[in-house]
């Protein structure tokens, strides 16, 4: 069985990882994102009804062959 | 850069070049790399305020930006701390946004090398095991003499009393799936930790009824180093009624 990136579930998959996981600093440097339960819950939400990820590779092929002058 | 701006934050990883990344970011500006004494934070400039819009599909492109960045920047840099989403550094007591992260950068020095080191080469792979509860219940009922005799029993009783012994019943079943689903987390989960080399248990998502997630897993494993993982994961997706997600390569989100 070989490990993917593909699919709607993959990408709940990832949400869960980029808005509950990762590094945060704790400090009063820091602006987070207020309302991160909510947020969280409704993004999930938003980004599940993205049509599974080829708009995700579509974001990808922009920010990487839009770099600016 | 202007002082009264602040800094996105994507990741974190080991070099020695602020070259740039080429790439715009959730804001539409260029993508930096921030170099302070062998680290470099990949960063964007942005208005020094909470990433906020009314417009869910905004936050939500921008959540995929995040991930892309992050992303492009794992394959340049071979080795990220992934940043959560919606991190915003700001300029304070007359200092920019940038010298309070590498002002950051350098207290935490030291902890932020040794989990670039632990991490170095490796991704994280989600796992999780689905099952069909109603297709593993007539193999636990094929073997439990005790629900056997009470099936019997419900046949043979008035409406009433066999109505009581219905609800007696389906408690019995409920916890032997609950004593089942148990017995083979711990054996799944066995068998997974010793494909890889960290492991974290996540919480369990809904399903669509009747299928119930029993296993969801972050595992961080050398990048592509999976073939004994999915050897293992697809034994147990063979089991009648378990399936198996497999996911990843990510970045290390679980891990950082």
């Amino acid at each position: 069985m070989e490990p993917t990136r593909q699919g709607r579930a993959t990408l709940v998959d990832l949400l869960d990882r980029v808005l509950d996981k990762g590094l945060v600093i704790n400090a009063d440097i820091i602006i987070s994102l207020a309302g991160i339960p909510l947020i969280a819950v409704e993004l999930r939400a938003a980004v599940a009804s993205v049509e599974t990820m080829w708009e995700y590779g579509l974001m990808r092929d922009f920010i990487g062959t839009h770099p600016r002058a | 850069m202007m002082t009264d701006k602040g800094l996105y934050i994507y990741c974190l990883a080991q070099g020695n070049q602020e070259e740039p990344l080429e790439l715009r970011g959730l804001g539409g500006q260029p993508v930096m790399a921030l170099l302070h004494r062998g680290l470099i934070a990949v960063v964007e400039e942005c208005e020094a305020k909470s990433i906020q819009s009314e417009d869910q599909k905004v936050l939500a492109d921008g959540l995929l930006i995040h991930q892309s960045v992050v992303d492009i920047a794992w394959e340049r840099y071979e080795t990220v701390l992934p940043f959560s989403f919606g991190m915003v550094i700001r300029p304070m007591d007359g200092k920019t946004a940038g010298e309070n992260l590498k002002g950051w950068m350098e207290r935490e020095s030291e902890e932020l090398r040794g989990k670039l080191m632990r991490l170095k080469s490796k991704a994280e792979y989600g796992v999780q095991v689905i099952w069909d509860p109603t297709i593993v219940l007539p193999k636990i009922r094929h073997n439990d003499k005790e629900i056997q005799d009470l099936e019997k029993e419900i046949q043979s009783k008035p409406k009433g009393v066999a109505y009581l012994l219905e609800r007696k019943l389906a408690e019995i079943i409920k916890k032997r799936l609950e004593e089942a689903a148990n017995v083979y987390f711990k054996d799944f989960y066995q068998r997974i930790r010793n494909c890889v080399e960290e492991i974290h248990v996540e919480k369990v998502r809904r399903e669509n009824p009747p299928k119930q997630m029993i296993m969801n897993l972050s595992c961080l494993q050398e990048k592509d180093e999976v073939v004994l993982l999915g050897r293992e994961l697809e034994k147990i997706g063979k089991i009648q009624g378990f399936d198996v997600r497999f996911t990843g390569p990510w970045p290390p989100y679980s891990f950082a």
